[in-house]
């Protein structure tokens, strides 16, 4: 709980750094792609040849890019506010969907003893394992028979899209949620119960707050899963977001690809506080109120 | 002013489990109930019986005339403390026992007047800002109390409250809490397996084994008169000794052979013995009851026996006595010096020994009682 000893001291120090060596060196091509990604923003040219000279400072791409420019020359222009909105709309979708859903469904596996619950918790884990590709056939068919009229079709296609996203990721937010509820000795629901509360007042007064990293946590995995989204953007959602309007700039006539650059690190943004967030968040566990 | 009664509460899980079966309990008004049993026993589902958390399979539930039967634990105004204290790890030592008062939405200058009366009581004032994880185990103890008393409940219950806390601790707590609980005047049911808890604690005992309750009375009465083999070998330390015994008759007076020696029988027990001809009984004596001499001579109470080994307890001395192969227990004071395989002189005193019907292991006494 408090700092001081953080792990058990049986590695040398010695070992340690070997460790850390290893990790780094395996890092290596990662970290190299990702920041010739981001210096290659800042350059006129691609710096991508790992060549230094073709690195020359600008800060046009990004001003490009954030004139909704798809080109240098010519005026094709898009509303990249249009766009990061269309992004927002599908990645807070998806999040709020699969904390809903993956929350509750978490509590009930963990607390009710349902007859099948073991067999549940299994083909939900089978179902993660289907590559969210292999049902976009299925999952179009299933929306055929839903098919709003013509005008409603492109507010439409954003449930679509979030609501078949969202259902790609609930199986391991039920797992994740799953276990931070076992966390929860049940004497803590029935003193709650006890002191007077509903059901309802119990999940949203004591069990929530207790559980709150892994909602987070789950939170955080959704709005990244919508906002990393290609497959069910392009087959469902009528407007652009920021990943089908990335691909679709890589392989333009007219693309210019340090403006991609910089639109890829805009893109990476949300993954990079999330890593900032989630040290904060994730590893401060809150104990669980049980001694001895 | 509150009486709990259970009528012929029964408990059967889903799992098809029989927790409890056939229960009738009074507690009166004020009272301190103890359910005493071993773990397994029901001692617990009882206890959540009466707090509504289970509800009974079939059976009746009463606070007072109000059948409470399917009333929902937060309609039932009891305080319960569970055995791992179960406090809210997110909420202050304030909150934690603000809780009950807030879900009744009363207001927050009279919650703050409530909580800090309760946390006086409990000494506990000082540690109102801090969190759970903060807390020492007698203090988090101290915060579940305080948390199930600050709503005035008509029904306190305690689930092994004590058995988290340390052996010195515990026996400390013990008597605050006894005190705490005359002061308050609140009808209180506490579940423990230790019998030193419950002797100590409790007005009246309910020894709980297999589901059903075995006895009911004041600490001394099911300490010295124990309805079952059961209960005279759960309760003290050490436990109640049984050695096996034959009735024979000779010039119209009963004797008892125990490990092929003759002691007179108890004389209140003749009637009951002679009226159900009892060839065999189980003969049930406290260590504490039993003397022990060097030599027997020529007394008709006493058996002859072996030292088997002295266990010196500092206030005074264990001795385990073999007898005809069957070893049983004695204290004696500290100034005996006996060594092993010594020869002793073992006699019980005639007027606390309990008698036992081999077939059904209940006590003479119980088993005439059942019969009028």
């Amino acid at each position: 709980m408090s700092a001081g000893l953080r792990d058990i001291e049986l590695r040398s120090r010695k070992t340690e750094i070997l460790i850390v060596a290893t990790v780094l060196i395996f890092s290596i091509p990662l970290i190299l792609s990702y920041s010739l990604l981001v210096l290659s923003s800042f350059s006129k040219e691609m710096v991508t040849n790992l060549n230094p000279r073709d690195f020359i400072p600008t800060l046009r791409n990004w001003i490009l890019f954030f004139e909704g420019r798809t080109a240098v020359f010519g005026g094709i222009r898009v509303n990249i506010c249009h766009i990061v909105l269309n992004t927002l709309i599908v990645a807070l979708g998806v999040s709020f969907l699969v904390t809903l859903v993956g929350s509750m469904t978490g509590y009930a596996v963990s607390r009710l003893r349902f007859s099948g619950r073991k067999k549940f918790m299994a083909l939900l884990m089978l179902l993660h394992a289907f590559p969210g590709s292999v049902m976009v056939v299925g999952i179009y068919f299933l929306y055929l028979m839903f098919l709003p009229s013509y005008q409603m079709v492109r507010l439409y296609s954003f449930f679509f899209v979030i609501v078949a996203r969202a259902s790609l990721e609930v199986p391991m937010a039920t797992w994740l949620m799953k276990g931070f509820f076992d966390m929860i000795p049940w004497e803590v629901e029935w003193a709650a119960l006890v002191d007077g509360a509903s059901r309802l007042k119990v999940w949203r007064k004591i069990i929530l707050p207790m559980v709150k990293p892994g909602v987070a946590a789950v939170m955080l995995f959704g709005f990244l899963a919508g906002w990393m989204d290609i497959i069910y953007v392009r087959t469902f959602l009528v407007d652009q977001t920021l990943a089908t309007w990335i691909e679709s700039n890589i392989n333009a006539e007219y693309s210019y690809l340090p403006l991609v650059a910089a639109a890829g690190t805009f893109y990476l943004l949300p993954t990079i506080i999330f890593f900032l967030l989630a040290r904060r968040l994730i590893f401060t566990i809150s104990a669980t109120g049980v001694k001895g | 002013m509150v009486v709990v009664r259970l009528v012929n509460v029964t408990k059967v899980f889903r799992t098809g489990v029989v927790g409890v079966k056939d229960i009738n309990l009074t507690v009166n008004h004020k009272e301190f109930m103890a359910l005493l049993g071993p773990s397994g026993s029901g001692k617990s589902t009882t206890l959540y019986l009466i707090a509504g958390i289970y509800r009974p399979s079939s059976g009746k539930i009463f606070f007072d005339d109000r059948d409470v039967t399917n009333v929902p634990p937060k309609d039932r105004n009891i305080g319960l403390v569970f055995q791992n204290w179960a406090l809210y790890p997110h909420m202050r030592v304030y909150d934690n026992i603000a809780f009950p008062l807030r879900i009744k939405r009363l207001p927050e200058n009279e919650i703050r007047k409530k909580v800090l009366e309760t946390a006086r009581m409990l000494r506990i004032e000082k540690l109102l800002n801090r969190y759970p994880w903060q807390l020492s185990g007698g203090q988090q103890q101290r915060v579940a109390i305080a948390r199930a008393l600050v709503k005035e409940p008509d029904v306190l219950l305690l689930d092994e409250p004590l058995s988290n806390l340390d052996a010195q601790l515990r026996i400390s707590v013990r008597a605050e809490l006894k005190r705490l609980q005359k002061k308050l005047g609140i009808t209180t049911i506490y579940v423990t397996h230790d019998q030193a808890e419950a002797l100590a604690m409790a007005d009246r005992i309910a020894v709980i084994n297999n589901g059903r309750i075995i006895q009911i009375g004041a600490p001394e009465q099911v300490y010295t008169k124990p309805a079952t083999v059961f209960v005279g070998g759960f309760l003290g330390n050490p436990p109640m000794n049984f050695v096996e015994g034959e009735i024979i008759e000779d010039k119209g007076k009963l004797y008892i052979v125990i490990a092929g020696q003759k002691i007179i029988s108890p004389t209140h027990y003749e009637p009951i013995v002679r009226r159900r001809g009892l060839r065999k009984v189980i003969v049930g004596f406290r260590p504490e009851d039993t003397m022990i001499l060097p030599e027997c001579r020529d007394r008709n109470e006493c058996v002859k026996g072996m030292v088997y080994a002295v266990e010196p307890m500092g206030r005074e001395y264990i001795v385990v006595a073999d007898l005809g192969g069957e070893l049983v227990k004695a204290i004696v004071p500290r100034t005996l010096v006996l060594t092993d395989d010594q020869e002793i002189c073992l006699c019980p005193s005639l007027a606390k020994i309990v008698l036992f019907d081999p077939k059904t292991e209940k006590s003479l006494e119980s088993l005439a009682a059942e019969k009028d």
